[in-house]
């Protein structure tokens, strides 16, 4: 059992097993990489030789110290039941701009992932069964709008959506709502995709209508998936909405800003402590749902 | 026999109501007592719209454009690389495949699994910010908050990819007197790797997107731009660099749906 010299051989024989697309883009991502760390260490800024300096490494010990608490004049934010309570109702908005915005993310995916799905409007499943200038225009509208709001990220989305809509956890919502409505309904479409078409003829054979193969065959194929990616992103939103509540000024996003630019750092503390309670129990919520699901 | 009768608060009904009031709390956590459109916002609203039909095209901003994509592009597989390295790392002693005891084993899933948890529960713009105060702005800030994240999310991933691995061969291999490394590198390694390459060109494409917003906190990149022209009231720019985020963000995905079709065959 001398296993090390036959590990060249192994990974020559792992690098073989990959061919044409698949070598083709591992070459292309290694080139990428390689590219981007040497234009980064090449760089004179680029903060990595500061990596290897002791007051780095001792900046960053006092920064932690100070989220900690440490030097700070009175009790620190975390200590005090008072700010525990000032900055729950804070967690509470970002909880309610969440809610939001994943509700309008899976109304606007449920309204539109039919026609988004290509076997849907111009295949198998269509109005009538092959591929008509209308469906087709609707069909490449919708995944068009999927490709712009999955695209823009949700902070740049607020970024946009504060220029006319007032501050609060509306706008946040608004724009966490877009970036997750094309990822879901990206995501829901290419499950459409994806279903066993065997159904759809029979119901056919028995007198059903469009509406019915839909209602009967494909959607119940589709729905519980559809509600796993809605708990998947909501998980994914809550993380998120501290971000956009940077620039849309609702919930815990804003103090955080204000917090580090005035560099109350107990406070920070305390924010960060809420966000991940949030998280946390988001996930926890999250899993529970899905094994209600799944039973 | 009749199916006996659900209750009327049975579980998901239940469920459903719970959730349907937590939307409606949330819906009136709204400011509604104030307009919801701003003064002022409908005309802002209305330059933001006419300024998409004349993206700024001249060459000089053009360069400035390709040059923030570079950035942006540079950032994330700088950022995607050292998550890779270290995701694969936590993601096998996460998976527990190494232990021999099943005490060992239960103390790595548990601990390892923890700090991947940790690592993603905070979002990478988050991490971006703590970086940026405790080590100074600079690229490597960036980079590392990506890292971070990211690292915790493939972590996760590989490890369960890792663990559900068909048993079968892998009980020859240590009939055949394999030790657990073995195991890994000669039965493991090669049946998962499809699936954890196709997840991390999956993650490529939310890792340049991320590294455009990266800049938010002062990095160079395709969000930094966009905050600068945004500050200018610069809409036609706006939209320029919008198109080109959302172009290469559109060019990673067709990659990396390419890639994932071919790993698939």
């Amino acid at each position: 059992m001398k296993p090390m010299y036959r590990l060249p051989s192994a990974a020559r024989q792992l690098v073989q097993s990959f061919t044409g697309t698949i070598r083709l883009s591992l070459i292309l991502f290694l080139a990428l990489a390689l590219a981007s760390w040497g234009f980064i260490l090449v760089d004179a800024n680029s903060g990595f030789p500061d990596l290897f300096m002791a007051e780095t490494w001792s900046s960053a010990a006092g920064f932690l110290g100070k989220l900690a608490g440490v030097g700070e004049e009175g009790t620190p934010a975390f200590l005090q039941g008072e700010r525990w309570m000032e900055t729950g109702i804070l967690a509470s908005k970002t909880l309610a701009m969440s809610i939001l915005a994943i509700v309008f993310a899976g109304t606007g995916a449920l309204l539109t992932f039919l026609p988004a799905a290509r076997n849907v409007a111009m295949g198998e499943l269509s109005p009538h069964r092959r591929a008509t200038p209308g469906w087709v225009l609707l069909h490449y509208f919708l995944r068009g709008t999927f490709i712009l709001t999955r695209g823009v990220p949700e902070l740049v989305w607020a970024m946009l959506i504060i220029i006319f809509l007032s501050p609060g956890i509306l706008p946040g919502a608004v724009a966490l709502g877009l970036h997750n409505y094309g990822i879901l309904g990206k995501l829901s479409a290419e499950v459409v995709e994806d279903t066993d078409p065997r159904p759809a003829p029979s119901q056919r054979a028995c007198g059903a209508g469009g509406l019915q193969v839909m209602g009967y065959g494909i959607i119940p194929q589709v729905l519980p998936q559809f509600i796993t990616y809605l708990l998947y992103r909501w998980e994914v939103v809550i993380r998120t909405t501290i971000v956009v509540g940077f620039v849309s000024a609702g919930g815990l996003g804003m103090d955080f800003r204000l917090s580090m630019s005035f560099f109350h750092y107990s406070d920070i503390a305390l924010l960060l402590a809420w966000y991940l309670l949030l998280v946390i129990g988001i996930d926890m919520l999250c899993a529970g749902l899905r094994k209600l699901i799944r039973e | 026999m009749a199916r006996p009768r659900a209750t009327f608060l049975e579980g998901r009904r239940l469920v459903s109501l719970a959730l349907l009031a937590a939307l409606v709390w949330s819906i009136w956590q709204v400011q509604w007592d104030q307009p919801i459109i701003h003064g002022g916002g409908i005309g802002a609203a209305a330059d933001l719209f006419r300024a998409l039909v004349t993206p700024e095209l001249s060459p000089s901003f053009l360069a400035t454009v390709l040059k923030a994509s570079w950035h942006t592009v540079a950032y994330a597989f700088g950022g995607i690389t050292l998550a890779v390295g270290a995701g694969f790392s936590l993601g096998v002693i996460a998976s527990g495949v190494l232990a021999r005891s099943s005490t060992g084993r239960w103390s790595m899933i548990v601990g390892t699994r923890g700090l991947l948890a940790l690592m993603r529960a905070i979002h990478e713009l988050v991490w971006a910010w703590l970086f940026v105060v405790a080590i100074g702005l600079s690229p490597m800030a960036a980079i590392l908050a990506l890292a971070i994240p990211y690292s915790g999310i493939l972590g996760r991933i590989y490890s369960e990819i890792l663990q559900d691995v068909p048993e079968e061969p892998l009980s020859a291999l240590r009939t055949a007197g394999a030790s657990e490394w073995q195991v890994l590198l000669y039965g493991r390694l090669p049946i998962a790797l499809p699936d954890m390459l196709s997840y991390t060109f999956y993650r490529l494409e939310c890792a340049i997107r991320a590294a455009a917003v990266m800049s938010f906190v002062g990095v160079a990149g395709l969000g930094f731009q966009i905050q600068i022209s945004l500050d200018d009231l610069r809409f036609s720019e706006v939209w320029t660099l919008l198109f080109a985020l959302v172009g290469l963000i559109l060019l990673i995905d067709l990659w990396s749906t390419w890639v994932r079709r071919s790993l698939v065959r």
